[in-house]
């Protein structure tokens, strides 16, 4: 609350804003570099108590915080393909079968939400409003490596207070399609194939066989829907439906959704795909 | 002993969203440690606007403060801006709330009931954190696990042979609310006493209160 | 990668850690303080109850060692305290200084009981979220705009208002007496009845709270002001000891 009564005060902020003195210009409600403010408990070991508090496995166990939980992405000739299940779980309770796990951050950027919801959501979002400003300052599209590095930046002064993300950042820019993987660890790196969450082993597992970098785009987008929904079948954690998106040279595109209790059934029907 | 913040008061809300009415329907009971009632009549869900119900169900100081913050958020918005904060609007603002205590959490779930711009009803749910999404239904609290599955089956139509889908009217979602809430005061220690139901439609919010079982 | 969400972003497991390198293990409760901020209550007083009748409020409480845990805030509210007595004397002085800027200001308002309940409610609340609690429950009882109003608040700033309040062990043994007597008759309960239910249920507390002492005080708020009693004692009958073995 009270960083939200500031933006309205005339005297000077408690932001530090790069040194353009904002209310001049009447930027408070664009504070480009302007850290967010959190509430932090006073007690002897904050960090500690948060996660007794939300860790599953500690004895004070309490506060259920939805995790988000089997996403993959990969370069192939035709871009990038992005895939999601839709899976929320809170403790054992299947909190949301409908969670939309790609985050459009911008029509060329998107990214990806794994770990905790509300922290993917909120940095990610964050990280939107900072690709605008740099597009309105630089007047060029961010390139993907500059935005993850963004949001890996971020989330950096939080290392090890308990925020839980593993993102998967990705775009076409104009060094080509990229992708980039960023976690509230403080790992960024570039690949070309990567599967986040809990569900990802199983994803890895069927996408690692069929990948070939000359696959054509229906193949790409069946080879992804494929992998989530094998993460769903065998990751408790993974469910509801399987979203799909394809990033392309003008932006990206949303491809489809299928439930995974209607692909089960379909994919039973089918011979198993040929593996070598 | 050391001190412990929170505790669990019990309860449970749900929300149906119809194509021009949201119903967000809460019991009253609020419950201490150790199988104590408190009070049978402690309202937990609050009017925001005349398009925008609240419901905060979990640790009933937190869910006060967080109303009384929201409360204070949409006045400010009137002032700065000459109009009443939308539905959506509000959902994202209270996320953002929510998020700026990520380390100090409130422990309440919320829903949002309202009508969108359009005037179609939605129904937003929240995480203690701030992770919130658009649905048709949601129950929370500790009759949460109760409530759910039978809205998925009776509003969602889930894995019910194939039903002709029409759109829910007003009074059968009146009726599952209140089944709802007389099925779960009755496997709920933690629910009961009274039931408060706010309708939102094109006209504004009306509540109706009706009795539970006060065992 | 760790592609198990749960750990990531998280700080080091103390129970255990992978390579061995962190052998400090006597971290046990996530929020003991060296420098104690967060306390136990010493001198405690136990059950308050209280509920409202025709025109009033009446509130009453079960003794601790002759000290005085009814207190008359203004003229027309009393602040009853179960739990922490030196947190109950500091919340006693805060209110005090409050009541005096109302007086002295002089504008023809004085903080009435709902008021003086949300300022409490709000401290409480506050103190709570700084992890340095007022380790009490409050009932705050008054008379304001033609009726009587209840209010409860504890250290955690959970709050309610009913009819009935009760705290401590008498929200088990007197809850029930005091909603059965009380819940829907509010506007018919004589003073009379009241009184009478006040002394039963005080029985019922001596008899059954091994903390309790058979002294009370009650205190009445009406249109006419606040009223606290004397102390008072639940006439007892333990002539049934006679009959139990073992008993002297």
């Amino acid at each position: 609350m009270d960083a939200y009564v500031n933006a309205f005060r005339t005297t000077v902020p408690t932001w530090f804003d790069g040194g353009i003195p904002s209310s001049s210009f009447g930027l408070e409600a664009a504070k480009e570099f302007a850290m967010p403010a959190f509430d932090i408990p006073g007690c002897h070991n904050p960090m500690e108590f948060l996660r007794s508090i939300t860790d599953e496995t500690s004895k004070d166990y309490r506060i259920k915080i939805q995790h988000g939980t089997t996403t993959l992405a990969f370069k192939f000739k035709g871009g990038v393909m992005v895939a999601v299940d839709s899976r929320a779980t809170a403790g054992g309770y299947i909190a949301s079968q409908t969670v939309k796990k790609i985050i459009e951050i911008n029509p060329y950027l998107l990214g990806t939400m794994a770990g905790g919801a509300a922290d993917c959501s909120y940095w990610e979002r964050e990280l939107g409003r900072r690709c605008r400003l740099y597009q309105l300052k630089n007047k060029e599209l961010i390139s993907v490596a500059a935005a993850s590095k963004l949001l890996a930046n971020m989330v950096y002064p939080y290392k090890r207070m308990g925020i839980s993300m593993g993102t998967m950042v990705t775009g076409w820019d104009k060094t080509g399609p990229n992708l980039f993987y960023v976690d509230a660890d403080g790992t960024r790196i570039k690949g070309e194939i990567f599967s986040v969450g809990s569900g990802s082993t199983f994803a890895y597992g069927v996408l690692d066989s069929t990948h070939d970098y000359e696959l054509e785009e229906n193949d790409a987008i069946d080879l992804a829907r494929r992998s989530i929904y094998h993460a769903t079948y065998r990751d408790a954690g993974s469910g509801g439906s399987v979203s799909v998106y394809h990033v392309k040279e003008n932006g990206w595109q949303f491809i489809s959704t299928h439930d995974v209790y209607d692909l089960h059934y379909e994919y039973q029907d089918q011979p198993k795909p040929r593996l070598i | 002993m050391s001190f412990y913040p929170y505790t669990d008061n019990g309860g449970s809300a749900l929300a149906i969203a119809g194509e021009d009415y949201c119903l967000l329907a809460s019991d009253t009971r609020q419950s201490g440690e150790d199988y104590k009632i408190h009070a049978g009549y402690v309202p937990k869900a609050f009017k925001l606007t005349d398009s925008c119900v609240y419901a905060g169900v979990g640790f009933s100081a937190d869910g006060v403060a967080l109303v009384k913050r929201v409360r204070q958020s949409i006045e400010w918005y009137r002032h700065a801006h000459e109009k009443t904060m939308s539905t959506p609007a509000l959902a994202q603002m209270i996320a953002t709330v929510l998020y700026s205590k990520r380390f100090f959490p409130y422990y309440v779930g919320t829903i949002l009931g309202g009508l969108d711009e359009n005037g179609r009803g939605v129904v937003y749910s929240f995480d203690p954190v701030g992770s919130f999404e658009a649905e048709l239904h949601k129950a929370v609290g500790s009759g949460a696990e109760l409530i759910q599955p039978f809205l998925d089956n009776q509003v969602n139509l889930k894995f019910l042979p194939e039903v002709e889908r029409t759109p829910l009217p007003l009074d059968v979602a009146l009726q599952i609310a209140k089944d709802a809430f007389t099925s779960a005061a009755e496997r709920d220690t933690k629910t009961g006493d009274y039931l408060e139901i706010f309708i939102i439609d094109r006209e504004g919010v009306n509540v109706e209160r009706f009795d539970l079982k006060r065992d | 990668m760790d592609h198990f969400p749960n750990y990531w972003g998280m700080p080091p497991q103390e129970s255990f850690d992978r390579y061995n390198i962190f052998q400090d293990k006597t971290k046990n409760n996530a929020i003991s303080d060296p420098t104690t901020n967060t306390k136990q209550p010493i001198v405690t007083g136990t059950s308050v109850i209280a509920f409202k009748y025709k025109d009033a409020s009446f509130g009453s409480l079960a003794r601790y060692r002759e000290v005085e845990r009814l207190y008359p805030v203004g003229e027309y509210t009393v602040l009853a305290s179960s739990g922490d007595f030196s947190d109950f004397q500091y919340v006693k002085h805060t209110l005090d200084k409050i009541m005096t800027k109302e007086y002295y200001t002089n504008d023809g308002h004085i903080l009435g009981t709902p008021h003086i309940y949300e300022y409490l409610s709000q401290v409480m609340y506050h103190r709570r979220s700084k992890l340095n609690p007022l380790w009490n429950a409050f009932v705050v009882g008054g008379y304001h705009n033609g009726e009587g109003y209840l209010g409860y608040v504890n250290l955690l700033g959970t709050t309610f208002q009913a009819s009935t309040i009760t705290t401590g062990i008498g929200m088990y043994m007197a809850s029930p007496l005091l909603r059965k007597a009380v819940e829907g008759h509010e506007d018919t309960l004589t003073e009379a009845e009241a009184v009478d239910l006040v002394e039963q249920v005080m029985r019922v507390l001596y008899y059954r709270d091994s903390q309790s002492i058979n002294r009370y005080q009650r205190a009445k708020i009406t249109a006419q002001g606040v009223e606290i009693s004397p102390l008072l004692s639940a006439p007892t009958d333990w002539s049934i000891g006679k009959d139990l073995r073992g008993y002297q």
